[in-house]
């Protein structure tokens, strides 16, 4: 009797198994239905990444996947991080000068421990954290399905105007619940179509596109607070008004690169302030966690 | 994890009190801390802890049948070649067992391996910071005369959690000359095994597979000095979790292995082949690394163990490579001319492994590819010829001498862009001399030198040339002391002809050992059996203690 209670059980073992028959692709996803109210919760991808890394570029492309999936939900943010990866060569050679890197780029990383652990890593809203807030490019779409489901606490809006170089740029916040906690709001400059050298598996490309790539932050690293009381209410709203002068910023870089960043080259201009969008976003500070992220181009908002 | 450890304590407290005079405890302890200092020449950094530390205890309790043990880590914080997510402190491991009438259950912890590993092992390594360990139920189970059954279910560690998938698992062996009572010469042992991995499914695009299976078949035939070893594995469709239709890959997994060894009284030799095609298995697919790796590739090349031989090694490739293993022993009888008074000892090995034609299998919606199975004419990774000569001259000198040449392809094993380094060849060169100076004092000196050269032009260079010495004075049984140094003198790159010495100092009593060293270490790669980690370059003061009862 033994033998055969033994046996059945060994016979359920084998039959756990699955042979997967073409086609695979079995649906688009259809991404998540927008209800009735005003706003739904956005996703922010912070992909930590490095010109010289070979496998950095298949990150950046599963973002933009999972991107095409949600749509605008998902808002994508690259930081060139670290001395191995992120590092420009000399200006004598003639490639992968370029640097790409920031303070704030530093800061986080430093902070949140990513490069360290090897690129590419991603932090999707920076949930998990301490511990498993790097993520692989293989977790972030769970990851990113287990934010959709979350409740939108926060709506932000994004307005800005811009003569050329000087930019107001005024962000709203409005609760959607009674929440209490401490806020902060984080607000950044990106750069799209920046084309220029990319390590991408065995090709050196210098083409490559780098999208959302991290030029600035108008706050400090750690942001401002949302509001002044930790007791929230619902319908409330707050306004954060910030001016900035985009050379200057420019500048803040260029100079930050060759006199504090390893190896840096002071090659971080550039900018083409038809690229530049606007990225703001408010996270818990008792754990980091981002609650709501926003996106606006700067100079056609 | 935290409560279940405290409840195995309180368990074993109380087994302890009530067991005093008929049950054993043994147990082992093991402290490593290492200070890190900044050395710009060698790209050391200075870890902020100034020292950090791993450390683990042992402890199991045996009675009869009966046996449960713990182990009690502490990463405070872990040295600079672990992982960083191994942090804090811990009882990961604990297990209790017994066997009755055949049957063995455990629970808890359990480390497991299923043939050669082709399908399925969990294992520690401490020296690469890898431990999988399952936790789980495990039965094992003798069916008839010359037949076991093993049967597992549970979850592998990773750090101090565990990875998200469930594996369950169960393998057979049968000894057909015990179960069927032959009389033959030859002897016969086949084994099956089979092993199936759960993990949820949430891809919104792709239809992913829940349960991911594979199964091995194994066959021993032994006839005197003879023995036959093959294997084969095959693991189904195991896609990443990816919505991008390059990366997820439905094609199957395979991998065999097979050796066939003859050996007499001074003279062996084995002729090993072996290939693997897409067959990683990890404990989560969304994620990377070895510490979700549960399967392993033997390795074909020799493990050497001399710093310079080992300066370039052979990591497996479980995703695609085929290689081929030639290894011949042989003793120069005492004696004879060759042999002198107490004879020589000749070992031959050369190793070859290359890539498979095309790569990795592929199957999706738009490609379906699947390369050739013996093709020994691809892309090399790794060659190794080397002889080794081991002779006792008299009673008080003993030597081993190794000359070898390897070829490294630092660009693909490394994960470099094809043309940073390209591949390496290196001529190796090792003198271990022992003398014996008088009762209890032993001098030894190693002498080692490599010459490499860079077998295409490369946009970098390689380290170029290397040289080491090592002088180790023991006074047994108690102390010892060694004094190395590692002299890049060939680098191409002038302020990079560094020299690592290391000095290392040792006091062994009884059952206690503790070493002190302090020097600096290369930036490398460090294997074992295959698996291997990137050790980063440092300089600092190393304590180590060992101690057992």
């Amino acid at each position: 009797m033994k033998k055969i209670i033994y046996s059945l059980f060994l016979l359920s073992i084998i039959s756990s198994c699955e042979v997967i028959e073409g086609p695979y692709m079995t649906g688009n996803g259809g991404g998540v239905d927008t209800n009735s109210n005003q706003y739904v919760k956005n996703i922010l991808i912070e992909d930590f990444t490095g010109h010289l890394c070979q496998n950095c570029p298949d990150a950046a492309r599963e973002l933009e996947a999972i991107h095409d999936l949600y749509g605008s939900q998902i808002i994508g943010l690259a930081l060139h991080v670290g001395s191995t990866f992120a590092r420009p060569y000399p200006l004598s050679q003639p490639k992968f000068t370029y640097d790409f890197r920031t303070k704030w780029g530093e800061e986080l990383d430093n902070f949140f421990n990513i490069s360290d652990a090897g690129l590419p890593k991603g932090m999707i809203n920076r949930i998990d954290y301490p511990g498993d807030h790097r993520k692989n490019k293989g977790q972030w779409l769970a990851s990113v399905q287990q934010e959709l489901d979350k409740e939108v606490v926060f709506g932000l809006n994004i307005n800005s105007s811009f003569d050329g170089n000087n930019s107001i740029i005024d962000i709203s916040t409005d609760a959607l619940k009674d929440i209490s906690g401490d806020y902060k709001l984080v607000v950044c400059l990106t750069e799209n179509e920046i084309t220029n050298w990319q390590k991408d598996g065995v090709i050196e490309d210098e083409n490559y596109i780098h999208n959302h790539v991290l030029r600035s932050l108008i706050t400090s690293a750690w942001g401002d607070d949302v509001s002044l009381s930790t007791n929230i209410s619902n319908g409330e709203s707050y306004t954060h008004n910030y001016s900035v002068n985009l050379a200057d910023l420019e500048n803040f870089n260029i100079d930050y690169s060759n006199n504090t960043l390893f190896q840096g080259n002071g090659e971080s201009g550039g900018w083409n302030q038809n690229n530049i969008s606007i990225l703001a976003y408010i996270y818990d500070n008792s754990n980091y966690e981002i609650l709501q992220v926003e996106y606006a181009s700067l100079a056609t908002n | 994890m935290k409560n279940i450890s405290l409840g195995f304590i309180l368990f074993f407290l109380s087994i302890n009190i009530f067991a005093q005079n008929n049950g054993e405890i043994h147990g082992d302890f093991d402290l490593n801390m290492q200070s890190y200092i900044e050395d710009a020449t060698i790209n050391a950094v200075a870890a902020d802890e100034v020292i950090r530390n791993n450390s683990f205890l042992n402890i199991i309790f045996t009675k009869n049948n009966f046996s449960a043990g713990l182990r009690y880590e502490s990463y405070l914080n872990a040295l600079l070649d672990y992982d960083d997510d191994f942090k804090g402190n811990g009882i990961p491991y604990r297990f209790a067992t017994y066997s009755i009438e055949g049957l063995e259950v455990t629970a808890g912890n359990f480390y497991e391996q299923f043939g050669s590993g082709l399908i399925f092992r969990s294992y520690e390594e401490k020296g690469l910071g890898i431990d999988n360990a399952m936790d789980g139920i495990r039965l094992k189970y003798k069916l008839l005369k010359g037949i076991s059954l093993k049967t597992f279910i549970g979850k592998s560690r990773t750090y101090f959690t565990y990875a998200d998938g469930i594996f369950r698992g169960i393998d057979g062996e049968i000894d057909l000359n015990e179960t069927l009572e032959l009389q033959s010469k030859t002897r016969y042992i086949f084994g099956g095994s089979f092993i199936s991995r759960y993990q949820q499914r949430n891809n919104p695009v792709f239809e992913l597979p829940q349960n991911v299976g594979l199964y091995a078949g194994r066959l021993n035939i032994i006839n005197g000095g003879w023995n036959y070893y093959g294997e084969y594995a095959y693991k189904i469709n195991d896609p990443v979790n990816s919505i991008q239709e390059d990366a997820v890959n439905y094609a199957s997994g395979n991998a065999f292995t097979s050796s066939l060894t003859f050996s007499k009284k001074g003279f062996g030799i084995t002729g090993e082949i072996h290939r693997a095609d897409n067959m990683l298995l990890l404990s989560d697919r969304d994620r990377i690394g070895k510490a979700y790796i549960m399967n392993y590739i033997p390795t074909l090349s020799k493990p050497h163990a001399y710093t310079l031989l080992a300066l370039y090694p052979c990591a497996t490739q479980a995703m695609g490579e085929l290689g081929v293993q030639l290894d011949i022993f042989y003793k120069i009888k005492k004696g004879s001319l060759l042999g002198g008074k107490y004879g020589t000892k000749l070992n031959l090995n050369f190793s070859r492994i290359n890539g498979l034609k095309g790569g990795t299998s592929i199957l999706n919606d738009n490609v379906n590819f699947t390369p050739e199975i013996l093709s020994f004419n691809e892309e090399l990774y790794y060659s190794d010829i080397n002889l080794e000569v081991n002779k006792k001259v008299n009673k008080r000198i003993r030597y081993n001498f190794v000359i070898a040449n390897q070829t490294y392809n630092k660009d693909f094993l490394e994960g470099k862009t094809p043309g940073e380094y390209g591949v390496i060849n290196s001529t190796i060169g090792v003198l271990d001399l022992s003398y014996k100076i008088k009762k209890g004092h032993t001098l030894r000196m190693e002498v080692q030198t490599l010459i490499a050269k860079q077998l295409e032009t490369a946009s970098k260079k390689e380290e170029g040339d290397w040289v080491m010495a090592l002088a180790e004075y023991t006074i047994s049984p108690n102390w010892f002391f060694t004094i190395q140094d590692m002299y890049n003198y060939g680098n191409d790159d002038e302020s990079k002809r560094l020299h690592y010495i290391n000095i290392n100092f040792g006091f062994l009593k009884g059952a206690n050992r503790f070493s002190i060293g302090y020097g600096k270490k290369r930036e490398g790669i460090f294997c074992v059996g295959g698996v291997c980690k990137l050790v980063p370059s440092s300089n600092g003061l190393n304590l180590n203690i060992t101690s057992s009862f």
